[in-house]
């Protein structure tokens, strides 16, 4: 392996894949504007649709049908608008006359049935303000009766409970991030290099530019591991990209509404040691899906073919990295085995401050495996003249 | 004393029975290369004439090393093309019909990028790299990506980079295929230049005229097979027709 011949690789392909449109966008455009953008519009609309909820909740009628007045004065006094039905309140939400509603159904001991359409927002809303609305003026019942017969209201209140979260804010926002952020990374990691991957490999062959390449002093190694760098330069800047796009674009204030949400999102934990631990996680899954993509995207003849060939392989990127991310999974020696999931998993617990070194060491010592069957399957398909000169 | 005795010259290329099979699903095994053996000296051009599907381009793909030979070699400038591929590369400068230029670099940067591969770096690169350019007429559009070339700038650009390192042994494949007069002309000036300075060139076409203008010797290939090889005159000899279409087509037997 000549290390001039290698450099001279690697800046020919960064030279390259850096004049073509369709690399910059996927690997520039795409993390830069378009995460951010998307991250935006989703947290305006889901904003918007709790503020229409909410409004909704408060100027549309609750419909109400019940033979005691004090029913619908006890929704008046926590601020709902009442409608006083003589018909079906059933049909009325149904049919969106009313927001949500409540009937009484005579009994020794009458019910109160509420009433509200769950799939949709405002309703849900409505109802829950129907439900608390009762349940404070059951509670006054409750105590009126109580004092009308001598009887001290403290017995409402044998003791008082309070939930105390032992979690620190940190480990809540790892909780929240370290569940998409994995599954985000690797999902991107492997589109962001799906192109730049195609375009040295399918494109060349497409462009006819192979030959003259492979009739150089090069050797089929060199030529190899020069393109598997400059993939793996490419799907690390698209990772490093996105990351940095997602992280301040949250700081800055592009997140939830919700102030608690919000200022969960907003801790991210992101030290050095965190990024670092990250960093090393990822390394070896870069080397993989830069190699395993060289692999694949060589034996296409045609960009468009290429793109085919590949997609499937993102698609089967996506489960592992979405389960690795979900909560409850315990990160066992076997399971650090599965690559995808494993890395996703080890993110996971990063993010939350609780991995443990021999995790870390498997898991990284697994993938570098993996990396170098796919670097040396890589190799094997480049010396292979029937995958070269397919036609 | 005894008085010196004249040697015979040592050939720069030696090809000696080669074969390459191809396995189709459809056809079973088929020969694209059929026992060829042949050898091509320093200053000669060597030309090798055949139909489409004739077997040239596997020929001189083996001899790029681009494809193994499924039995036979060849040895190019002392490196056998089986066992020592890498040394055999650092001596041919290979050109085909399809010119094989990165359209988003510039034919500075090709040429820079070729000469690193053949191991010229520094100084002495940039000075090759110049020096080329002026002699290809280059230099005016050396910065300008190749794709805003024109098709007689990109063939220069092509024959450039297959000249630059100055290998021994040039093989061209087709290099004047799809081209105007104007450009193919570029191609056979080159020719001759290199055979000149003691090039050896082995070089297929399918137009008979270059071939009779440009090489010392012919063979002609079909069926993956050699089926005459020797110069003009032996070639006239040997079929007792003139001109070089008459003997190609009387041997593929279409006459």
């Amino acid at each position: 392996m000549r290390i001039n011949i290698l450099k001279a690789i690697y800046k020919k392909e960064m030279t390259d894949l850096v004049r073509d449109r369709r690399t910059l966008i996927s690997m520039v455009a795409v993390p830069l504007l378009v995460m951010p953008l998307m991250m935006v519009v989703m947290t305006r609309v889901v904003d918007r649709m709790e503020t229409k909820a909410k409004d909704d909740a408060k100027t549309m009628s609750i419909a109400v049908r019940a033979t005691d007045p004090a029913v619908a004065q006890a929704l008046k006094k926590a601020g709902l608008i009442v409608s006083e039905q003589s018909g079906d309140v059933r049909t009325a939400v149904e049919s969106k006359k009313a927001t949500a509603g409540v009937e009484e159904v005579p009994g020794p001991t009458p019910t109160l049935r509420v009433f509200a359409d769950d799939s949709n927002p405002g309703s849900r809303s409505s109802g829950d303000r129907i439900r608390i609305a009762l349940n404070d003026w059951k509670e006054e019942r409750v105590r009126q009766g109580l004092r009308a017969s001598g009887v001290a209201e403290s017995v409402l209140t044998p003791f008082q409970m309070q939930k105390v979260n032992v979690a620190p804010e940190r480990k809540m926002a790892g909780m929240i991030w370290g569940s998409m952020l994995g599954y985000l990374l690797l999902l991107l990691m492997f589109s962001g290099g799906m192109y730049p991957v195609i375009d040295m490999t399918a494109g060349e062959k497409e462009r006819k530019t192979l030959e003259a390449y492979l009739s150089s002093p090069a050797g089929r190694d060199e030529i190899v591991l020069g393109k598997i760098l400059a993939a793996m330069t490419a799907i690390a800047l698209t990772a490093a990209l996105t990351l940095t796009s997602v992280v301040l674009s949250v700081r800055n204030g592009f997140s939830s509404k919700n102030p608690q949400v919000r200022s969960m999102m907003q801790s991210i934990p992101m030290d050095p040691h965190t990024v670092f631990l990250i960093a090393l996680t990822l390394i070896p899954l870069i080397i993989f899906a830069a190699s395993a993509m060289i692999a694949i995207a060589i034996h296409a003849r045609s960009f468009k073919e290429g793109t085919s060939y590949l997609t499937p392989l993102i698609l089967l990127v996506i489960f592992p990295a979405i389960l690795g991310g979900m909560p409850g999974m315990e990160l066992t020696p076997t399971l650090c085995l599965i690559p995808i999931f494993n890395a996703s998993q080890l993110i996971r617990a990063i993010m939350l401050g609780e991995f443990s070194m021999a995790a870390l060491g498997v898991t990284l010592a697994a993938n570098l495996a993996y990396a170098a069957v796919a670097f040396f399957i890589a190799k094997r398909r480049f010396d292979n003249e029937s995958v070269l000169f397919r036609s | 004393m005894s008085a010196p005795t004249a040697t015979a010259p040592r050939p720069t290329i030696s090809v000696t029975g080669l074969v390459k099979s191809f396995t189709d699903p459809k056809r079973g095994t088929l020969n694209a290369v059929n026992d060829v053996s042949f050898d091509v000296f320093p200053g000669e051009v060597f030309g090798l004439l055949g139909p489409n599907g004739a077997g040239k381009t596997t020929t001189l793909r083996i001899l790029a090393t681009l494809l193994k030979p499924t039995s036979g070699t060849a040895v190019l400038n002392g490196f056998d093309i089986v066992r020592d591929p890498g040394r055999v590369r650092q001596q041919i400068g290979f050109l085909s019909g399809e010119t094989g230029l990165y359209a988003r670099l510039t034919p500075r940067e090709i040429l820079s990028f070729f000469g690193e591969m053949n191991g010229i770096t520094g100084a002495p690169l940039k000075t090759r790299v110049a020096d080329t350019m002026e002699r290809f007429g280059i230099t005016a559009f050396a910065d300008v990506r190749t794709d805003k070339l024109s098709t007689g700038m990109k063939q220069k650009t092509a024959i450039a980079r297959t000249v630059l390192h100055d290998p021994p042994i040039l093989i061209l494949d087709e290099p004047t295929s799809g081209l105007d007069v104007p450009t193919a002309r570029t191609i056979e000036q080159c020719i001759v230049e290199a055979k000149q300075r003691g090039k050896c060139i082995v070089y297929s076409t399918h137009v008979m005229e270059e071939a009779e203008y440009l090489c010392d010797r012919i063979a002609v290939i079909s069926d993956g097979s050699l089926k005459i090889t020797g110069t003009m005159q032996q070639l006239r000899e040997a079929t007792g027709k003139q001109r070089l279409r008459e003997i190609f087509l009387g041997l593929l037997g279409m006459e």
